[in-house]
Parts: C-alpha cells; structure tokens; sequence
C-alpha cells in the first residue's frame, strides 16, 4: 500500500547473491535475537499486526530475511512502519521477542542512514534539550500547576555523548 | 496507609495535556496518594531513542530510574510511552550484565547507580490497588456514557514487561470505568494500537489506523473514547479532529482521560479536571458529566 517509504517493495523478480550469515550472526545478537532461528514462519505475528495491510513487506517476511541473511531487509518499510505495540511479541507461538529485534534492525537502519527525517530532529531534540516537547505554561498556570521540574541538561549530554548518540553514522 | 511516588510526568502531558496531570492529581489527592514532584527528570527516552539506539535509550531511561532509586522513591507515570520505557529499561538492565554495565559505567561521573530497587508503576495500576476505595467514594453515577476505553499497547504489552493486566483480555481499567455508572462496551478494535508512535514515521499510515479504530468505536454504540496515555490521546483528541470515513461521515467521539471521568464521578471540583481543555467537543456528553 505503501509508496511513502522503503526502498525495497516486493520480492518479485529480486535474485538475491548470498545468504550472508554473519548478517544472520550479527541480528541474533540483538535484544531478543538469540531466538531467532525458531521461527517457523506461521506468519501469526502478521496476522495481528496493525500494519500488515499498509506495508509492502510483512513482519513474518522481514523473520525470514533476518534468518537468510539477507541485508535488504533493512530496506522494507516494514522497519520503520513498525507501531512497537507487541502483539506480535506477545502472540508469537515460538515466544520470540519480534518487536524488540525490530527495534535493533532500526539501530541499525539508523546508522546506515535509512531513516525517516522527523528521528533526526528527534536525536537533536533529545539531544540538545533532553525532551521531546516543551511545556505550555499558560495551561499550567490556569490549572495551577508547579512548574515542571528542571535538570541538567549536561548530565543527560554526558551520557549520550558517552554513547556517541550524534556520532552513529560515523560507527560504520 | 499513604502511598508516595514520584511522579514521572514525561514530554507529552506538559506539553499537551495538562488537563491529565492536573485531574490526576485531584484524583490522588482525593485518595489520600502522595505525589512528589520528579526533580532531575530527563525524556524517558520513549521507542523514538530506543529505534535510534538502545544504549542512549538505556542511559537516557536508566539515569531517571536512578535518580528516584538515590532518593529511595518508588516511581509513579501516567503516560504508557513512560511507563513502557521505564519497565522495559527496568527488564533489560535488570536481566542483561553487559547493558547494565555499560550504563552504570555512564551514571558513575553523575553520581547515580542502577540496582533496580525503585519500583515503576503506571497510575492506574495505583488506582487498581484503591478499586473498592474509590467505589466508596462514587457520588455522581455517569449512566448513560458509553465507553470505548483504549488501554493502549505499553500499559499491558510485552505481558512479561508490563505485568499490569490480561493482554489479550484486559479488564481492570474497564472496572474501575464502570464503578462511574459508565459502560465499557465491547469494540473489536480495542487492543489495536491507536498509531500514535507512527506519526513520526508516516502521518498517514497512523491517521489510517486511527480511522479502523474510530469505525470500531462507533460501530460499537460508544459516546466518547477514554484513554490512559497522552501519546494515545494526541492520536484521539488532536488527529481525530475533523476525522471521517471513506464516505466522508464523521468520527468524532469525545476523547477524555480515565482520571478525569473518575473524577467527575467522584464529585471534585470541576476545574482541575480540565475539562475545558479537551479539544473535540463533549457537547454530546455534557449532561451525562454535570459540565
């Protein structure tokens, strides 16, 4: 359904050189990955996923391509149009934690550049102010509530630096 | 007995929803739950750092989790996008050495530690606890308003994480609804993600599950939505407005926060619940709230 994202839309006509294990090997590394090889592709989790008839490529599509290694899954939409609601992870017959390695797959999509724009506003914004939005003080004041408790926003800059959070790209 | 938290506010509540922290508060207040103001707080790092990367996401979430565990305060959210980062930032660096590690090596220069002894709570979880409490303490019955409660994903999915409630049959923030005299109904879409974190990525997409959901609530006789989470409800009180159908009939429901109806029901004062605050229009349920 979907044109809006995602370089790779569909299997037809694709010949793929290489089932790379160590791509295979580095995915089952991830939070959750250690259980990858269990699944046996019942396709329960797409069943139930909200976004199964918006994308081009489904979630028991992207457990396939984990597991043949093939590195064009970090092009499917469904990557980044994953709403991270768990009912996959949480119907899963095999009890593999699908959601949690989504998000490791858009680490890594993220360091590679495939991303969608508004999550390199949000780094700088998370970055740079520690939030994600501001308060409204005027709908504060009129319900009178405190103030919103201050910090340091060194203390957070020192952890993500520390983490290389504005440097991801460079890792490669 | 009086309970104490701190209280984890977030990005979204202050920024757009101030109606849920201020009808929270009144509720708490009611009940005799102590909340203290959460200083130092940061973002929670919400699934928008941890698609980024996990190990600034952990540092993010594990210095605000340290932070109450120094002061030896248990943590207290309203917000299911908090709740979920702060739970699963509990899981992961409780289960997994190396993570835990490297973020205390982080938190060391500030001071902080990880150990895990605060404990993360959503507010209604609190509330659950005070269920037969807050029955004694129902004056206006909301017969009449009917119900589609979104529980939202991250106050009961992942189970293991969340452990607050069935997640393929949640029904305890459905009971406390129906204390008010209220009616949950039954809507097929009700465990269905609201899309809200898919605004980030593609505003349509998010807007399309939002308008499933809508068919679905509608469709199930309901008069208003009720949510617990200002990420959900930037999905049912901003997105929904003007929302219609393939056939261009509308969607709108009223779209209320479940502190503000509890405490409508309990008679507070109506001010601080902030009704004046919610942007589609509860003209269809004003009588039924007393506004």
């Amino acid at each position: 359904m979907t044109e809006s994202w995602g370089n790779f839309k569909s299997f037809e006509g694709k010949k793929f050189k290489a089932m790379d294990a160590e791509f295979t090997n580095e995915v089952s590394k991830l939070i959750g990955g250690k259980d990858l090889t269990a699944c046996f592709q019942c396709a329960k989790c797409s069943a139930g996923c909200p976004v199964s008839d918006k994308v081009n490529i489904q979630i028991h599509e992207v457990m396939r391509m984990m597991l043949f290694g093939l590195k064009e899954v970090l092009e499917t939409d469904m990557v980044w149009l994953c709403s991270t609601c768990y009912t996959c992870q949480e119907r899963c017959p095999q009890g593999i934690d699908i959601t949690d390695i989504l998000f490791g797959l858009k680490n890594m999509a993220f360091k590679k550049g495939i991303t969608p724009a508004g999550y390199i506003g949000a780094r700088k914004s998370l970055y740079d102010t520690g939030r994600l939005y501001e308060p409204t003080d005027w709908e504060r004041d009129d319900l009178e509530l405190n103030p919103v408790p201050e910090f340091n926003i060194e203390d957070t800059k020192k952890l993500l630096d520390k983490m290389k959070l504005m440097k991801l790209e460079e890792d490669e | 007995m009086t309970q104490s938290y701190e209280v984890f506010l977030g990005c979204a509540i202050p920024s757009r929803f101030n109606n849920y922290e201020s009808s929270m508060r009144a509720v708490a207040k009611e009940l005799g739950i102590k909340l203290i103001d959460f200083d130092g707080a940061s973002c929670c790092g919400t699934v928008v750092l941890k698609s980024i990367d996990e190990s600034s996401w952990l540092s993010m979430s594990g210095r605000n989790i340290a932070l109450a565990e120094q002061r030896g305060h248990d943590i207290v959210t309203p917000c299911n996008g908090c709740f979920g980062s702060l739970k699963d930032t509990d899981h992961v660096l409780h289960d997994d050495e190396t993570y835990r590690k490297k973020v205390n090596a982080a938190l060391k220069p500030l001071g902080l530690e990880y150990t895990g002894k605060a404990k993360i709570r959503h507010f209604v979880e609190v509330l659950y606890d005070l269920k037969d409490e807050i029955e004694t303490k129902i004056v206006k019955r909301l017969d009449g308003l009917r119900v589609a409660f979104h529980p939202g994903c991250h106050l009961i999915r992942p189970s293991k994480v969340a452990g607050f409630d069935d997640p393929e049959l949640p029904r305890k923030v459905d009971e406390l609804i129906e204390l008010t005299g209220a009616t949950s109904v039954h809507w097929d879409m009700k465990l269905r993600c609201c899309g809200s974190p898919l605004l980030i990525a593609s505003e349509d997409v998010a807007l399309k599950i939002l308008q499933e959901k809508m068919i679905s609530a509608n469709g199930a006789g309901a008069n208003c939505v009720v949510t617990n989470c200002p990420a959900c409800h930037t999905q049912f009180d901003i997105q929904q407005l003007g929302l219609k159908d393939d056939d261009g009939n509308s969607l709108e429901l009223p779209a209320l926060f479940v502190t503000q109806i509890l405490g409508a029901a309990m008679g507070l004062d109506l001010e601080p619940l902030g009704f004046e605050l919610n942007r589609v229009s509860l003209d269809p349920i004003n009588d039924i709230l007393g506004l």
